[in-house]
């Protein structure tokens, strides 16, 4: 155990930081990002590790707990730096919000606490969110919903309400059935006519 | 434009992950829907993180930063987080809700619609913690009959609108009831979707207090 006074006495001795700047810090992890810099992380390294250290032993009261915790935390940071994004807040706070997702994880998985939400589900910001990917996909979602909208129409009525019950509201084949107090199999049998037609009428534009 | 919101303590131990599992999606639910509590939480997030990184601290004892180091750099890509699969609808009665986004992160935990008596229908949402979440389903014209609870009772309006003999509450709206309150919730004209846990007390698990007191003169002003 150390006393508190050679703690002091290391505190008064302590070099100069430059990682507790915001900007720099948020350079550092950029840096880390594009070009895998082992160098700026490693200034990153020795200033957060330390202070992630002594939040986790206060946390936890169990040292390996701890360094786990630290570890897991700056593994994160050197993998999913791109995934910072300096407009929503600053180095710290980002670094801070890992290590609160581990931590949660962590107790839960230790049945401190019984249940079984994920701190990923809760705080998803080491989610891969391609946004390209998404807007991609949501328009082509779209021209597709439109398209199918239009050959919708031609469907006898009975099937086109099925259809669009299921595939636009995005019921399932025993809510339209309960919906439209009909039978579940006659709601199958529609649907299979429905989607067998939507396929001749597509192939025929193709 | 949101009246009711969670208090200042609940944004802080929801942003520490202290609250219990019922509470972090109740508030976490209404941070999706407040940008209110959005830019809030961003603040205390970052004074929190202040205080946590901006203090000096010289390496403990015990850590071996050459040896942590190469351990990063040699170890392979954490997995990758997966684009979540998201539920982002609530149907129910031909009606189609959009869910946020904390609700549709757990889409999956969302049980079935079940009509509870006259005008109300209920579903589930399993988080394992024996707590008790629910989406309530309110038709135009249905009325709670007058209750109190036992413990407290917290309501967000997910969508639509609801009185009681105190207010009215609208989307986005976060409602905490302790015991000693009565109320009759009922809907006129409007059908209203709401998250509703009782029997949550303001549970401030773990031994944060400790951590939270040295800066409660900055949170709970």
């Amino acid at each position: 155990m150390r006393s508190v006074s050679d703690a002091i006495i290391e505190r008064t001795s302590m070099p100069p930081v430059q990682a507790d700047n915001p900007e720099h810090a948020a350079e550092l992890l950029a840096r880390i990002a594009s070009e895998k810099s082992r160098a700026a992380f490693a200034e990153l390294f020795r200033y957060f590790a330390p202070r992630l250290q002594a939040y986790a032993t206060r946390q936890f009261g169990n040292e390996q707990t701890a360094m786990d915790l630290v570890q897991e935390t700056m593994a994160n940071v050197w993998h999913k730096a791109h995934l910072f994004k300096p407009d929503r807040g600053s180095a710290a706070t980002w670094i801070f919000t890992i290590a609160r997702n581990i931590r949660f994880d962590f107790l839960r998985k230790n049945k401190h606490r019984q249940h079984d939400l994920s701190a990923d589900d809760l705080w998803p910001i080491l989610a891969e969110e391609n946004e390209s990917l998404d807007d991609d996909y949501a328009l082509d979602n779209d021209l597709l919903m439109q398209q199918l909208a239009v050959y919708t129409e031609s469907l006898p009525k009975a099937q086109r309400i099925v259809i669009q019950l299921i595939y636009i509201e995005g019921k399932s084949q025993q809510e339209v059935a309960d919906a439209l107090d009909i039978p579940l199999g006659t709601v199958k049998s529609r649907t299979r006519l429905a989607l067998q037609k939507l396929k001749e009428l597509i192939q025929h534009h193709d | 434009m949101i009246k009711f919101h969670p208090s200042e303590q609940h944004l802080v131990h929801y942003m520490l992950g202290e609250l219990s599992p019922a509470m972090l999606m109740m508030v976490g639910s209404h941070i999706d829907l407040c940008p209110h509590c959005q830019h809030h939480l961003r603040d205390v997030e970052e004074h929190y993180a202040m205080k946590l990184f901006g203090q000096r601290q010289m390496p403990l004892p015990d850590l071996d930063e050459e040896t942590m180091l190469d351990a990063i750099f040699q170890s392979s890509s954490a997995p990758v987080v997966p684009i979540l699969e998201t539920r982002d609808y609530l149907n129910l009665e031909g009606k189609r809700f959009k869910l946020p986004p904390t609700l549709a992160r757990n889409g999956e935990r969302i049980g079935p619609w079940s009509r509870m008596l006259g005008k109300m229908w209920r579903a589930p949402i399993e988080i394992g913690s024996g707590e008790t979440l629910n989406f309530i389903y309110m038709e135009q014209g249905a009325q709670v009959p007058e209750h109190t609870h036992r413990g407290s009772e917290a309501t967000l309006v997910v969508n639509g609108v609801f009185n009681d003999e105190v207010d009215e509450y609208r989307d986005g709206d976060f409602v905490l009831l302790d015991g000693h309150h009565k109320h009759t919730p009922q809907t006129h004209h409007d059908d209203c979707l709401t998250l509703a846990t009782i029997d949550a007390p303001m549970q401030f698990t773990s031994g944060l207090s400790r951590l939270l007191n040295p800066f409660s003169s900055l949170f709970l002003k």
